[in-house]
């Protein structure tokens, strides 16, 4: 494969149970698109809200998830890696909800941001991504 | 190397998103097709890459282990991603063609479960092994 699971779990700092929660939330959010999305309306009148919430469900399970490991690790583990272990879940969840959060609004029309201006925090996670690439050996 | 291969997905990543705001903000006009190259390029190595892993197998392995391979998991993923794309490009760029949400979601539909299940499958073989 050209990244095997543990190779991305490494890299990307989720654990195998937070990629498989974003997919399925994700598979709920296409069949939740399908069903919920007009084309035949404008943008702004179909409910994004709904369309999104199995993506916000999933990184709310995600946070809760993250909360959990963290209080273990900080029972079994030493004080610095469980920071350093919550700051980056911390900061990849934040990052996505942000984006996503931003894309709802935009769609919505609620505010009238550049869609550079919305995917922001994913380049802001993309940097973070790379530098986490370059202490893989 | 991990490092290599993770830097070159970034910057394929990068170069996309870079694409992908400028058209959505109407600043060019570009085929859409045009707009995902980058995935073109990557999608032409992962496929290039479990094609020829596959290969390499096939003298060792026989018809039953060769489809217990991961690398044909990999080929079937990333044709499903090409599929999926190319659908989404022929939406937005030829609206006549008419084609529904639901013909574009089809192949991540398929894709999305083998997904889920492999991803599962490594979870809970993780858990037995402690």
């Amino acid at each position: 494969m050209f990244f095997t699971i543990e190779e991305l779990v490494r890299w990307l700092g989720l654990t195998i149970f937070e990629i498989c929660i974003n997919l399925i939330s994700l598979l709920l959010f296409t069949i939740l698109l399908v069903f919920l999305y007009d084309p035949n309306v404008e943008t702004s009148s179909n409910n994004w809200w709904m369309i999104f919430l199995p993506l916000f469900a999933g990184d709310a399970l995600n946070a809760y998830f993250c909360v959990i490991v963290y209080i273990r690790s900080l029972l079994e583990m030493t004080l610095k890696f469980s920071l350093l272990r919550i700051s980056w879940s911390g900061t990849f969840l934040l990052m996505t909800f942000l984006f996503k959060f931003l894309l709802c609004k935009r769609l919505l029309g609620q505010v009238s941001l550049d869609y550079s201006e919305v995917f922001a925090p994913l380049y802001i996670l993309l940097q973070l991504i790379a530098v986490r690439a370059c202490q893989q050996s | 190397m991990v490092m290599h291969r993770a830097l070159f997905t970034w910057f394929i990543l990068l170069v996309f998103f870079i694409l992908l705001c400028l058209r959505l903000e109407s600043r060019t006009h570009w085929n859409w097709f045009l707009i995902f190259v980058p995935m073109w390029i990557y999608d032409l190595i992962l496929l290039m890459n479990a094609i020829f892993n596959v290969f390499i197998r096939c003298k060792h392995e026989t018809i039953r282990t060769l489809f217990k391979n991961e690398n044909i998991l990999l080929l079937v993923i990333v044709l499903l991603k090409v599929a999926a794309q190319i659908t989404l490009c022929l939406k937005l760029e030829y609206k006549f063609l008419n084609l529904q949400v639901y013909h574009v979601l089809i192949p991540v539909w398929i894709m999305l479960p083998i997904l889920i299940i492999d991803v599962s499958t490594t979870l809970f073989r993780k858990e037995e092994r402690r």
